[in-house]
């Protein structure tokens, strides 16, 4: 290691490569603090150049890489692999350009989320996915977990918004797909690497798409006195073809820590769940909407609704929202959040069975989900010190994945499969299926030096026995 | 100095345990603005912290270096949802690194934490032999040598020995209608920005209210208790407290907000079960910034016009860390602000950033100091204003150095100077 950081101290200068032991401690993690491997280094890059040349260097020593955004990722993507570096993107921050005529802008993959709409709003344009992490996230984790969020229910998530990436390989070539193009010229490779995970390279830039921000927004907040018919409601909706910008739903337990935390947003304690609406475009169309969704909510028992009064109001609703995983930190150490997708006519029941599953395990369950998208995220509140719960936890996890995804669901909506999710692949993914992605794998990194262990179960790759093209 | 582990309670570790995890911090926090560094993020310094606590990292130079490096702005409460007490745990922590500093570093802190602030004559000593060193040329002299040095020179000029005079112990002016507030003068505010503290002063009377002044206390601690003097910031509680009490249980006024963050909280330096933690809750209790306390007693009816010519419009507001993080005050200034006649006025990006002040961390740190200054400055000329306004000394010297150093002609105002510039209007 010692002749390692010594080659990239010349390519990345001396703060460019961590190497103290103590600082190399807060990068054993990422969002998902159950899983802690400690990296060899931490190298940070400030451009395509200087991670090739980085790059370069880790292939020759035949150093095992993976890529760590800001670390808000929740299923252990980002967590370093034994005798591993990190490539961390958080000094890659610089917008490189905003075009608001084409309507597209490139930033380094280091950008955090809010910091692109931040730029994009003088202009009349939004980015639009917007994880609730997006104060913290960056472009280039949205782009490797394929992330979603609130609004990715009207816009589509990360994948439907990439026009362009810059990539460096694990050989630290670089390959520049910046486009902008909206329909891609041969085979859509920046299709391919949204979701990757940082199996396939690294992404140093990012094209994205930017939509103008809508005239007229209203969000609407309706309390139930029943999780369950907030869940029908949401059901209904979507049935009638309505098309709200977002559909939360947030739970008792979750009311409850936002309203004690800095992003009170003044949901009604009393209620069991709320759910948030949003609505956006021309007047007419808004309210329009509105009166339909009205009659819905009524029909399935509201206890009330109302609108919030002003731009300042609707910020903290979503505040609230968006502030929910973290607030959970009041109620116990760690959190694990499950992340499924279910048809959204099974809503209720599927809701119901992962509150059943909680109980008997005699968890702490708080329910808050991207409702209009069927992403169910349960949270499930434990403390990582207690291994019997951390057993009892990963296995209500496990559970409610396989029940999801029996009921026609999938394994993940947004945070990505990382090391959390790797073995549950064999629940969705027939032997055959993994084998596919392994080779689609090998084919951009024939050596597995990419996030390895991450994503595919190792055993599908271990079997593969297609014969690397190197060899 | 060698490395700790937690035998010596070096972490709360029960705080610790309030952080989820999730990283939303990451961007309110100066130092991690400036680097990309995780350790030197909130969270990465709590998993320190942690990892400590758990044995299962020493606590070696560098993670002393991180807790340093914090500049104990808050900022990242402000930002987390999980209601992490970052500013508890940390001057937990930096109490207990300093009982293992070096004798030079131990002696340097001595004289200045248990002689120099809380003593009135030695800080009128340093002013007097600063302000002469500025005149004499010395302190170019001195920047010359770079370095740590090197700002000594945009230190803005120290005032004349009239300007530095005390504020009369007795209440001068007409007889207050509304009755006494309690005032601290503080340490340094005396010497370096005495004529905001008469400016407070006229502004209360204006209000119709008397000010009171305690007889011995000079500072509140707060430096002390930021950096890791838990001890001496016990000692000048109790001496301020009773202090204060002594004038009769007045509301206590602060235009200062390090000091009125550090006074409402002054409890947390005792333990529940100490007769003082009680008696320093009742006290905090009294305590209100003095934008606070205007917005809730100030007739907008006497605001006139402020002097152009001393604060030329447009002006901005500068939440001090302090004020908006600590004591969750925001609103309260702008409202002042908007209540001026025909004040204009215009929104500072970021306002909520830190500048780099942080008490002494600007002459301990320039460097970083300067670095995270150069956005807000830069936020500055973005927004046009040629007045900024802010309520907190520290604040107050890094701008005033800050635009001196782009040779820049903004003016940097304390609110108490706005405020009483429109009440001596007619
Ligand atoms: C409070 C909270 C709320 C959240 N809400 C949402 C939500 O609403 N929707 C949602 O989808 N997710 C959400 N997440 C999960 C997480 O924020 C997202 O997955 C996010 O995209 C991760 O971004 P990051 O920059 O933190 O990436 P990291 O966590 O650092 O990394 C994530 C993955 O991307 C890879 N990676 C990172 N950068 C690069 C790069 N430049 N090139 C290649 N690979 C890279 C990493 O190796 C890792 O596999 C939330 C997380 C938290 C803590
Ligand atoms: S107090 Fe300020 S500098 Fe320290 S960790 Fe929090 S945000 Fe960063
Ligand atoms: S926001 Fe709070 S809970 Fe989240 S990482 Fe920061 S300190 Fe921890």
């Amino acid at each position: 290691m010692k002749t390692l950081a010594r080659e990239l101290k010349a390519i990345l200068g001396q703060a460019g490569v961590i190497d103290d032991p103590t600082r190399l401690v807060p990068y054993e993690s990422d969002g998902l603090a159950l899983y802690a491997t400690r990296p060899e280094l931490v190298l940070l890059p400030r451009d395509t150049d200087q991670a090739a040349r980085a790059m370069a260097v880790l292939a020759r020593h035949g150093t095992p890489v993976v890529a760590r955004g800001a670390g808000t990722g929740l299923a252990g993507g980002a967590t370093p692999v034994e005798n591993g570096v990190l490539i961390s993107t958080a000094r890659m921050r610089d917008i490189l350009e905003v075009d608001p005529e084409d309507r597209f802008a490139r930033v380094q993959a280091g950008v955090v989320n809010t910091q692109l709409s931040e730029v994009c709003r003088g202009h009349g344009l939004m980015y639009a996915p917007d994880p609730s992490s997006q104060m913290a996230c960056t472009i280039g984790g949205n782009v490797a977990n394929n992330s979603g969020g609130p609004h990715c229910f009207k816009y589509g998530a990360t994948s439907r918004h990439v026009l362009g990436l810059v990539l460096v390989t694990h050989a630290g070539e670089v390959i520049d797909l910046s486009g902008p193009w909206v329909d891609p010229q041969g085979l859509d490779l920046v299709g391919l690497f949204v979701g990757s995970e940082g199996t396939f390279g690294l992404a140093t830039e990012v094209t994205v798409k930017l939509v103008p921000r809508p005239p007229v927004v209203e969000v609407l907040l309706a309390i139930f006195t029943e999780l369950e018919a907030a869940c029908d409601a949401v059901s209904e909706i979507i049935a009638a073809r309505l098309q709200p910008s977002a559909l939360e739903i947030l739970d008792r337990l979750t009311i409850e820590a936002v309203e004690q935390s800095v992003f009170a947003a003044g949901y009604p304690k009393e209620a069991e769940a709320v759910l948030l609406i949003e609505l956006e475009g021309v007047e007419t169309e808004v309210s329009g909407s509105q009166q339909e969704i009205s009659a819905i909510l009524n029909k399935h028992g509201v206890l009330s609704t109302r609108s919030a009064r002003d731009a300042s109001e609707r910020r903290d609703l979503w505040a609230g929202r968006k502030g929910a995983f973290g607030a959970m930190g009041r109620i116990a150490p760690d959190l694990y959040v499950a992340d499924a997708v279910v048809p959204r006519t099974k809503l209720r029941a599927l809701v119901r069975r992962t509150v059943e599953i909680c109980r008997e395990r005699n968890l702490k369950l708080a329910n808050v989900f991207h409702a209009g998208d069927g992403n169910l995220h349960p949270n499930i509140c434990y403390d990582r010190r207690d291994p019997d719960e951390v057993r009892r936890v990963l296995e209500a996890g496990r559970l409610i994945l396989e029940t999801c995804v029996e009921a026609g669901g999938s394994l993940t909506g947004e945070h990505g499969v990382g090391l959390e999710k790797r073995e549950e692949m064999e629940i969705a993914f027939a032997p055959e299926d993994l084998e596919t992605m392994c080779r689609v794998r090998d084919a951009w990194d024939p050596d597995r030096r990419m996030n390895p262990g991450k994503l595919l179960p190792m055993r599908a790759c271990m079997e593969l026995r297609t014969p690397s093209p190197r060899a | 100095m060698a490395d700790l582990a937690n035998r010596d309670g070096l972490v709360d570790y029960a705080k610790s345990l309030d952080c989820i995890h999730c990283g939303l911090c990451l961007q309110s926090c100066p130092t991690y603005r400036i680097t990309g560094l995780e350790p030197s993020s909130p969270r990465g310094r709590i998993h320190l912290m942690r990892a400590v606590a758990e044995d299962r990292a020493q606590a070696t130079a560098s993670f002393v270096e991180e807790m340093e490096f914090c500049l104990l702005c808050r900022h990242c409460e402000s930002a987390c949802p999980a209601g992490v007490r970052f500013g508890e745990m940390m001057e937990h922590t930096r109490s207990r690194i300093s009982t293992h500093r070096g004798l030079g570093a131990r002696l340097a802190r001595w004289f200045g934490f248990r002689v120099l602030l809380p003593n009135r004559r030695g800080l009128k000593l340093a002013a007097f032999l600063l302000r002469l060193a500025q005149k004499g040329g010395v302190l170019r002299l001195l920047s010359k040598l770079g370095g740590r040095f090197e700002n000594l020179r945009y230190l803005p000029p120290v005032p004349t020995g009239s300007e530095r005079r005390p504020l009369p112990r007795k209440n001068p002016g007409r007889a207050p209608e509304r009755g006494n507030v309690a005032l601290l003068e503080g340490c340094v505010m005396p010497e370096l920005f005495g004529k905001v503290n008469r400016d407070t002063c006229s502004v209360l009377n204006v209000m119709g209210y008397g000010c009171a002044l305690p007889a011995r206390t000079v500072c509140c601690g707060s430096l002390h208790a930021h950096n890791g003097d838990l001890d001496g910031a016990r000692n000048l509680a109790r001496l301020m407290i009773e202090d204060f009490e002594a004038l009769g249980y007045l509301p206590v006024v602060v235009n200062s907000a390090g000091c009125g963050a550090h006074m409402k909280e002054l409890h947390h330096l005792f333990e529940p079960d100490d007769p003082w933690h009680a008696r320093s809750r009742a006290f905090a209790g009294r305590v209100q910034d003095l934008t606070e306390f205007c917005a809730e007693n100030l007739d907008s009816a006497n605001l006139g016009p402020v002097d152009e010519k001393d604060w030329p419009a447009p002006v901005t507001w500068d939440d001090p860390c302090h004020l908006c993080h600590a004591q969750g005050i925001r609103a309260e200034p702008r409202t002042l602000l908007s209540a001026i006649p025909a004040l204009q006025a215009v929104d500072l990006p970021d306002s909520e950033h830190c500048c780099g002040s942080a008490g002494i961390y600007s002459l301990l740190r320039p460097q970083a100091s300067g670095e995270i200054l150069r956005t807000k400055l830069e936020a500055l000329e973005s927004s046009g204003a040629r007045t900024l306004v802010t309520a907190n000394p520290g604040c107050q010297l890094q701008w005033q150095s800050g635009l001196l150093r782009r040779g820049s002609e903004v003016r940097v105002a304390h609110l108490a100077e706005i405020l009483a510039s429109s009440l001596a209007a007619d």
